[in-house]
Formats: C-alpha cells, sequence, structure tokens
C-alpha cells in the first residue's frame, strides 16, 4: 500500500504544520487517490467540530483555593525555617483562645434538629406539628443567617470565608444578608475573603440589587486579582452596564497591564 | 512584571519568591483546566487537579531547571497526577455528561442552528468519550490546547515521527466512532 506513507502527513495538514515541500508532496498524491482525499475531507471535518467544543470556564473557587493553598504552603515553609519561632508562636496563639462560633453553631443546629426528631415521633398529629415544624425550619433558617452575619465580623479571615460560604445554604437571601456580603466584598482588608464572597454574590445575581452591587463595586477594587475575577463574572453575567466603571477603571494609572488587557477583552466581548 | 518569560518567573518561584506562583496560575489555570477536563469530563475533579499541579509545581519548585519551556513540564506534572488519580479510584466518565455538557456551551444564532451544533457537539463529546486515554490525549493537545507536533513530542517523551503517527490514528478512530454513531 503506497498511500500508508502518505498518512504520516495528514496530521500535519489537517493542523496546518507541513512544510511547502511535504505539503506538495501529499497535494501530488492527493489529485490521484480517491481514498486519501474522502479520508483526508473526513478528518478535516471531525477537526472543524472539535472547534465548537471547548471546556467550560473553571469557577471562581478555583482562585480562592489556589490562594488559600498558596498561603498554608507558605507558612508551612516558614514553620520549617524557624522551628523555635514557631513554638513561641504556638503558645502565643493558647493565650489567644477565642469562642468557636462554627462549633457553637453546628451544636445548635444539632439540638434544633433533635427537636424537631423529637417532635416528629411524639407529638400529636396534623396542623399543630405541621406548625411546630415549620416554626423549626424558619427557626433554622434565621440561626444560619444570624450565624453568617457573626462570622462576616470575625477578626479571623478564614472564619469569614466559612460565614460567606453559609449563604450557600440561606433559601432566601435577604436584604440584611445582601447588604452585608456587598460590604464585605467592597471592605474586607483580606483578597481571599473577597473573592469567596464574589464567587457566593455571583450565585445571588437573580437579584438586581446584588447586580447593581457588583456593578458599583467595581472601581472600589485596587487588587489585580479582584479586578479580573470581577471581570469574568461580568461576562459570565453578560452584564453590559459593567462596561461603563471597566472604562472607569482604565483610566487608573497604576493599573497592573495584565488586568488592563484582560478588561480590555472583557469590554470587547460584551459590547 | 508581565513581560517576564514564563520560565523567568518560575525561576523566581524557584529562588524562593513563592507569591510568583500567583502569575504562573493566572496565566495557565484556564489552560491547565481545559486539558484536565477534556481528559476526564468532571468539572470538580479537574479543579481538584488544577490545585494539585499547582501545589506540587511549588513543593517540587526545586527539579525545574529552567533548560525546558515551564509549561511543558507543567503539563508533565498534570500527566503526573492524572496518573495518580487514575490509579486511585478509577474515574469513570459519567454517563449522560456529553448532552449536559454540549447544553452548557454558547449556541448558533437560530434556533436550527443552535440545536445542529448542539447534536454535533453531543456526537463528539460521545466519541472523544470513547477514545483511549492516548488518543483523547493526543488530540486534547493538539486541537484544544493547540500545541505544536513538537511541543506535544516534549511534553509526552516521544519523537515527533510518534507525535503525527499517533496524532492521525487518533483522529482516524474518533472520525470512525463519530460517524458509525450517527448511522
Ligand atoms: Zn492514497
Amino acid at each position: 500500500m503506497k498511500c500508508e506513507q502518505y498518512e504520516e502527513l495528514f496530521a500535519g495538514w489537517i493542523n496546518g504544520e507541513l512544510t511547502p515541500a511535504e505539503r506538495e508532496k501529499l497535494d501530488q498524491h492527493l489529485i490521484g487517490c480517491a481514498g486519501c482525499r474522502e479520508e483526508l475531507a473526513a478528518m478535516q471535518q471531525i477537526w472543524d467540530v472539535m472547534a465548537e467544543v471547548k471546556a467550560p470556564e473553571p469557577s471562581a473557587n478555583v482562585r480562592v483555593k489556589f490562594q488559600a493553598m498558596l498561603d498554608t504552603y507558605k507558612e508551612s515553609v516558614q514553620d520549617q525555617k524557624s522551628n523555635w519561632d514557631g513554638i513561641k508562636e504556638q503558645l502565643s496563639r493558647l493565650w489567644q483562645w477565642q469562642p468557636r462560633w462554627p462549633l457553637a453553631y453546628s451544636l445548635a443546629i444539632l439540638l434544633i434538629g433533635l427537636g424537631c426528631g423529637y417532635l416528629f415521633f411524639h407529638t400529636g398529629k396534623g396542623a399543630e406539628q405541621d406548625q411546630q415544624l415549620k416554626e423549626l425550619t424558619s427557626q433554622v433558617h434565621e440561626l444560619k443567617q444570624t450565624m453568617m452575619l457573626a462570622l462576616l465580623e470575625n477578626p479571623s479571615a478564614s472564619e469569614r470565608i466559612r460565614g460567606v460560604s453559609y449563604t450557600s445554604e440561606i433559601k432566601h437571601a435577604d436584604k440584611e444578608v445582601i447588604d452585608a456580603l456587598l460590604a464585605t466584598l467592597n471592605n474586607d482588608p483580606n483578597v481571599n475573603v473577597r473573592l469567596s464572597t464574589l464567587d457566593a454574590l455571583t450565585h445571588l445575581a437573580n437579584h438586581q440589587e446584588v447586580r447593581q452591587g457588583l456593578i458599583q463595586s467595581i472601581v472600589q477594587q485596587d487588587s489585580p486579582l479582584m479586578q479580573s475575577a470581577i471581570a469574568d463574572v461580568m461576562l459570565k453575567l453578560q452584564e453590559k452596564r459593567s462596561v461603563k466603571p471597566f472604562k472607569e477603571l482604565l483610566k487608573q494609572k497604576n493599573l497592573d497591564p495584565g488586568v488592563k488587557e484582560k478588561i480590555n477583552q472583557t469590554i470587547t466581548q460584551l459590547i | 512584571m508581565n513581560s517576564l518569560t514564563d520560565n523567568a518567573i518560575m525561576l523566581r518561584v524557584k529562588d524562593g519568591d513563592l507569591d510568583k506562583m500567583g502569575l504562573l496560575f493566572e496565566r495557565y489555570h484556564r489552560q491547565l483546566y481545559g486539558f484536565l477536563f477534556h481528559m476526564t469530563y468532571h468539572r470538580e475533579v479537574s479543579e481538584d487537579m488544577v490545585q494539585q499541579v499547582f501545589y506540587k509545581m511549588l513543593r517540587y519548585r526545586q527539579t525545574f531547571t529552567g533548560s525546558g519551556q515551564f509549561i511543558h513540564w507543567m503539563y508533565s506534572i498534570a500527566r503526573n497526577v492524572l496518573k495518580d488519580q487514575g490509579k486511585r479510584k478509577q474515574l469513570q466518565m459519567q454517563a449522560g455528561n456529553a448532552e449536559q455538557l454540549a447544553d452548557q456551551l454558547p449556541g448558533g444564532i437560530t434556533p436550527e442552528e443552535q440545536l445542529e451544533k448542539k447534536e454535533a457537539r453531543t456526537g463528539l463529546y460521545r466519541a472523544m468519550e470513547k477514545l483511549s486515554d492516548d488518543h483523547r490525549e493526543i488530540l486534547t493537545l493538539s486541537r484544544f490546547q493547540e500545541l505544536k507536533h513538537q511541543e506535544i513530542a516534549q511534553i509526552l517523551n516521544i519523537s515527533e515521527v510518534a507525535v503525527k503517527t499517533r496524532a492521525h490514528r487518533a483522529l482516524r478512530e474518533l472520525k470512525n466512532i463519530y460517524i458509525n454513531a450517527e448511522r
């Protein structure tokens, strides 16, 4: 079979990687060989279909997790470097012990859960029981919300991230929750917290005030990480109203060049 | 800062400036995710693996010599992570994933076009799922990651001729599966 020696060129032909000489050689063969022509055309066709399937975008979580991993890793390297310093630090941490909010939260949920179970098996039937269950459910919901709001005030960044993550459990985000999240998005000193807040808010983007808040937040962010994350979100939401604040952001003198490029791209894709 | 080459940045990381890894993450996490996604067709697993790859690059930063390209090194580590993961729990592709994935991508302009595109994609995903790992890998690298044969040869540590042969066989197999499924 003479054709086999040409097959080696097929992948390069489709890929556009053949040298002019190789191309010439293959073209000459194709003129006289219908079999290879057909084969190559079919391959080209599937190659074109492949252009239609791109991988989806990773979620904003990927960035948060990376930053957390990097921070943890840096800490562990630091610890190895200075064992004695590490011990001293651990000792001092012992003195800074604070009430563990998340633990209290879990316990409270557990207790209410037990209460529900108890009611379910032990109380009377019908409307009364339904009513009690409803009340308990709404209490759980309220507690979660209170918990989350309290955690957002916690001095530890990881606790605040935990607080933000509770929003996914809150079914109806009310104004108080949304306001707290938006305040965190704009004012939290820790970029990881702000990133997870952005992620949480993205899931609540069906609320008009969340969208408004996100758009207003664009010019308030000064970290390149946040600026590029928020550009991703606006693109995902196809939020054309963000074009104006993005243009505003582009005017900033000390804007990171990478971010600048990204925002320009985002604007082009949005218009 | 942004004009620094990948290799220069990675060498700084190697020297202890660990924060610089953030720049490489910004440059490559999407591309890496795309590769891992096509190798697993599983979103969460792919995100976890992105994390693992960056962790390993930090942890084994001393093994980066700077003689080759940074991304070739990154892909080798990603392939190792895939191998480990495969050994540990035999990643099974989810049934019915193809349609779901095809749905999530932007469609054409008219409804007919949208349907046509969706069908083509679903068929392609189904066919891709049936390929062997080697074949799916080489097509992912050349088509989705848009790498040249010579670069793929370095990543896979095989000759360029072997890459061309494998790429051809993979594409032929994909085409056959795709066409047979249509009938
Ligand atoms: Zn022929």
